[in-house]
């Protein structure tokens, strides 16, 4: 008994705990002296302790059923309590006697509520951020390792989702409409930083962009055109745009009296690779073959697919010559380069380079007159063509 | 003397608070200071001739990942319900909270707050279509918070 007073005392001396003893009625006792500083009086023998505690109001009946049941305990937690925390606890002692424990808890208190209202302003900044995200007229997705993990309103409306949830359950796979060739939002982002693309979807065509947010997030942007100039297709095999998208650009070029060249480019003997791997191989050939020529052109070079194995490319070149010897380069390229499958493959080229007076057909049909010569002289061969 | 309880909820950061503050106080402050635990107030009011000292529970708001701790129901005749007329999805809260009440207590009353009403331009106010016992309040303001805690006091003594 001894032993407990100590400890008791001790308890008390660190203003960690406080007491009121109260009676059947809920009358005062008495109390210890801390507990002035949590109800602001001395409470007195007789007062109703509700006029100190009406934190216990309306919880009366509960409390008295601790004389009933004797074990039983009644606990509220987290009171504030003027400038404290306590924790409030009523506990039987004898049959004519309960005791009300204080236990203050302000440190810890002061602890979670940093915490929470970190938490909380984080979480009120986040709907604000998404109220001014959806309010943007651009779609945008953010990808996190080929998930996509948020998008504004705008895109969930455009796919008919009401949230990100059912998003993720459609695995769009936005890459694919873009550019067959590529596998993954990863390669999207890759093949963005050589410039934005444009998307057809339904009706509407879109330039996509993309921005690194974090290392784990990227930003994809949508954004609608309202007027486009024609009605733009995009190769879907291989993502290239098709020959009139090159037509503007050689007219616009011709127009500004710039120097360029045009190439035509044929595959050697893709007919029999067809016909020998089938055509999903045939495809391969292509991508892998777009792919590796749009690594070795630059950014202002146009690649566009002219049917089946035809391809036109537009090189702004200071001189025929040079542009002879890059398209020469790009031959001996794919010449030597390994494909799935099939292994080996060339490519025969036709060139022209602009003069006086030339049109867009006068152009392409000089270049188409070197493709077939290269063809009849054996293949694999680039000519180019003066007159 | 009647004593009676009633609680303020909603989620958090709707300005039950700022409404307990200015109920009793008569000030408002900017400052977004979030309540942990419980805070009771008292307020003695006159309602039809009698006495009454409400008991205000300001309570932690609820927040996604914390619900509202059901002891804290225990003894209430009453809520006010809060939510923040500016954010639809504090709105979209107020039946959920209805719910949780009338679960713990079928007799418990309740008004309803939309409050921050000084946030709204006074074609949105138009447009929100109020039930009967909402009162559109502001703390900031002061607008309708009497209202907003006698007709509760007389649902109460009802
Ligand atoms: N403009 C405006 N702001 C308010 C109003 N009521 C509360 N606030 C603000 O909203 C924030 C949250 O208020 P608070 O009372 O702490 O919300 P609680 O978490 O529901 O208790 C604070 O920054 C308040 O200043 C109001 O009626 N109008
Ligand atoms: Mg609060």
């Amino acid at each position: 008994m001894r032993n407990v007073q100590i400890i008791l005392n001790a308890i008390l001396s660190k203003n960690i705990f406080e007491y009121i003893l109260v009676d059947r009625k809920l009358h005062v006792i008495s109390a210890s002296q801390g507990v002035r500083k949590y109800v602001n009086a001395m409470p007195k023998e007789g007062d109703d302790v509700l006029e100190y505690l009406p934190e216990l109001v309306g919880n009366e009946e509960e409390i008295k059923q601790i004389f009933v049941e004797k074990y039983c305990l009644y606990t509220l937690e987290s009171v504030y309590k003027n400038n404290d925390y306590v924790n409030i606890s009523v506990e039987y002692c004898d049959q004519n006697t309960a005791i009300i424990l204080l236990h203050n808890i302000t440190a810890i208190t002061r602890a979670q509520q940093n915490l929470l209202q970190y938490s909380n302003e984080s979480t009120l900044l986040y709907n604000t951020l998404q109220k001014v995200v959806d309010s943007q007229n651009t779609m945008l997705f953010v990808t996190n390792a080929e998930k996509i993990e948020f998008a504004n309103k705008k895109f969930l409306n455009f796919f008919h989702a009401e949230n990100i949830e059912e998003i993720q359950k459609k695995e769009l796979k936005l890459y694919q409409k873009l550019d067959a060739s590529l596998q993954n939002y990863r390669e999207l982002f890759v093949s963005l930083k050589e410039g934005e693309k444009y998307l057809k979807l339904g009706k509407d065509i879109f330039i996509v962009q993309a921005t690194q947010i974090e290392a784990a997030h990227t930003l994809f942007t949508l954004t609608k055109i309202t007027d486009f100039p024609h009605e733009m297709q995009l190769d879907p095999l291989t993502g290239l745009y098709r020959k009139d998208y090159l037509n503007e650009m050689v007219e616009k070029s011709l127009q500004e009296k710039r120097n360029f060249a045009l190439v035509v480019m044929d595959l050697d003997n893709f007919k029999q690779i067809n016909d020998t791997y089938g055509h999903l191989t045939g495809d391969k050939v292509l991508k892998a073959f777009v792919m590796l020529l749009k690594q070795h052109i630059r950014k202002t070079d146009l690649l566009v697919r002219w049917g089946g194995d035809e391809f036109l490319l537009f090189l702004e070149d200071g001189s025929p010559e040079n542009a002879i010897l890059k398209i020469e380069n790009i031959r001996k390229l794919i010449d030597e380069y390994h494909f799935e499958t099939i292994d080996h493959l060339s490519c025969s080229f036709g060139l022209s380079y602009t003069k006086e007076n030339d049109s867009v057909d006068s152009l392409l049909q000089r270049a188409d007159k070197a493709l077939y010569e290269a063809k009849i002289k054996g293949k694999n061969k680039v000519l180019f063509k003066e007159e | 003397m009647i004593r009676k309880k009633i609680l303020m909820l909603g989620d958090f950061a709707v300005g039950k608070t700022s409404l307990v503050r200015h109920y009793i106080d008569n000030t408002f402050d900017d400052v977004y200071l979030t309540t942990i635990g419980v805070k009771v107030s008292k307020k003695m009011l006159a309602v039809n001739h009698v006495e009454l000292e409400l008991l205000i529970w300001d309570i932690e708001g609820e927040t996604p990942s914390k619900k509202i701790p059901k002891a804290y129901f225990k003894g209430a005749s009453g809520a006010i319900i809060v939510c923040d007329a500016s954010r639809k999805e504090t709105v979209e809260g107020i039946r959920e909270h209805i719910g949780d009440l009338l679960a713990f207590n079928r007799e418990a009353k309740y008004v309803i707050a939309y409050n921050k009403s000084d946030l709204l331009s006074a074609q949105q106010k138009e447009t929100l279509s109020l039930s009967e016992n909402t009162f559109l309040t502001s703390a900031k303001d002061g607008s309708q918070i009497d209202i907003l805690f006698t007709t509760l006091a007389k649902e109460i003594l009802l």
